[in-house]
């Protein structure tokens, strides 16, 4: 089955490796992700705080792209650009006016129709149809995560119809357990990691950054699970200075879902590229015999 | 912290809460101050006493030279836990957010100026190629920090900055995670005409 994609800038770039492994993740499961032809950037968080009109015509574009393409479903690894363009969608719905105006300057005009998915609601459906549990060759037996949401997976600007709980969502649960790990009950699953204030506000980032990991410590997780690649960025470039500034002694890898799937498909670590990581993330697995 | 009595602006008030009502598309006047933003506030520690329910107050007030330049409005990180935990659904980020965009056109010095170079680089460099290059948007973000240090004489700021970055940036390389291509898309004109459009909007 093929499935419309839209890696974003990200998955192009310093998080590539987020890519690689939904590609291939996702093939094994029957699904062929078909990259959109040139999209765009999203316009992320920034674009609504530059410019509200430009913040729904960016992703829109894209829209138009996945639906002239012929897709009826799209799916997007990356949590912000899922948010601005699953809200982009609902506000060109909800006023007819501003997608006719934005209709004017696009080749390929936006109808509206297809459906934007998260990776997580995608893997969600191979859950259910068992089509997952039959791929899983080796259980990731002693893997203790914690799932990280932040905020874009739940929290959007505008009402757009959320496919997992708000404060306590169990998506990345539900798909970690098939996989025969023991995700872990905490409270900072949906906290915010400062994300750009890691480079423009840092003290104010490196204080969330530091709760958050307080939290998984307490817990006793082993590692974090997560969906999005700036969390993922965050939390691991940062974690040794957070960490020291707080005084923990702890370091937990920080997994993105795909590469416990991969792994537990018996994917190699080569192949996930799991040692692109900055927080050592091999020798949790080797402890585990997962490698 | 003990916060001053606040004021009634009634040449400011009116005027003011018309166009951010208007602009972020919330309904202020619906707050009745219940504060639930505040405690959810993740980055509450940092603002001092101005949490989303105190800016609404100070919009509602006509105490327009607080309510566009205040710790708030730089250091909400848009999280969107104020909005979705709102009971009378008042999303404050798209209120900061949508101060933000005023204090600009208004040609206000913004409190913490790197926030404001980041978005306004981030957006410029993803209109430009049509796709965001890290490494371009990085160097064009600490360009405008550097130029704006020096004009104030900050050298300590620039060095300290110069050494996180460099510090980030051997981390990133050692894991393959500095991107060197560069790319784009094709079809950017039509991400500028609409740009352009936006432009003449807001004027």
């Amino acid at each position: 089955m093929d499935i419309g994609y839209y890696p974003g800038c990200t998955l192009h770039a310093s998080s590539s490796l987020y890519d690689v492994q939904s590609r291939r993740v996702f093939n094994e499961v029957g699904i062929n992700l078909k990259e959109i032809e040139d999209w765009n950037c999203c316009g992320a968080t920034s674009a609504g705080k530059v410019d509200d009109f430009l913040a729904i015509a960016m992703p829109a574009r894209n829209i138009g792209i996945a639906e002239a393409d012929g897709f009826s479903e799209i799916v997007i690894p990356c949590s912000a650009c899922y948010s601005r363009t699953l809200v982009a969608q609902k506000r060109l719905e909800d006023d007819p006016l501003l997608k006719k105006e934005i209709n004017t300057e696009l080749t390929k005009k936006i109808q509206g129709t297809i459906k934007v998915s998260s990776i997580l609601e995608v893997l969600l459906t191979k859950v259910a149809s068992g089509e997952l549990a039959e791929k899983v060759s080796q259980k990731l037996k002693g893997l203790k995560p914690v799932c990280y949401y932040g905020c874009m997976q739940t929290r959007f600007p505008y009402k757009v119809p959320v496919p997992d709980d708000v404060e306590n969502p169990q998506g990345m649960e539900t798909v970690l357990k098939v996989l025969g790990a023991k995700p872990l009950d905490w409270s900072y699953k949906t906290d915010c990691c400062g994300a750009s204030a890691a480079v423009n506000d840092e003290e104010a980032a490196l204080n969330l950054m530091a709760r958050i990991m307080k939290d998984a410590v307490a817990r006793e997780a082993n590692c974090f699970v997560v969906t999005c690649p700036m969390c993922q960025l965050n939390m691991d470039s940062f974690q040794d200075q957070f960490c020291e500034k707080n005084e923990i002694k702890e370091r937990l890898p920080v997994y993105f879902i795909t590469e416990m799937v991969g792994l537990a498909m018996g994917v190699s670590v080569a192949e996930l590229q799991i040692d692109r990581h900055f927080v050592e993330s091999t020798e949790l697995l080797k402890e585990l015999n997962l490698i | 912290m003990t916060e001053p009595a606040r004021e009634f602006d009634s040449e400011n008030a009116h005027p003011m809460v018309k166009e951010v009502m208007e602009r972020s598309q919330q309904n202020l006047l619906q707050c009745y101050q219940c504060r639930r933003c505040a405690a959810g506030c993740p980055v509450g520690e940092e603002t001092g006493y101005i949490t989303p329910d105190r800016l609404i107050r100070m919009i509602i007030l006509g105490d327009r030279e607080n309510a566009l330049n205040n710790q708030l409005v730089w250091r909400c990180v848009s999280c969107y836990t104020c909005g979705t935990r709102c009971p009378n659904d008042i999303q404050t980020a798209r209120i900061t957010e949508t101060i933000k965009k005023i204090a600009k056109e208004n040609h206000l010095d913004p409190l913490k100026p790197k926030v404001a170079h980041f978005h306004d680089t981030f957006v410029n460099s993803g209109v430009r190629w049509g796709r965001l290059n890290e490494m371009e948007f990085m160097s064009f973000f600490e360009l405008k920090n550097t130029l704006k240090d020096l004009k104030r004489l900050k050298f300590k700021a620039i060095y300290d900055e110069l050494v996180a970055k460099t510090k980030l940036g051997l981390n990133m390389a050692r894991r393959k995670r500095m991107h060197m291509g560069f790319q784009s898309a094709k079809g950017r004109n039509e991400i500028k005409q609409l740009y352009k459009k936006a432009k003449k909007k807001t004027v």
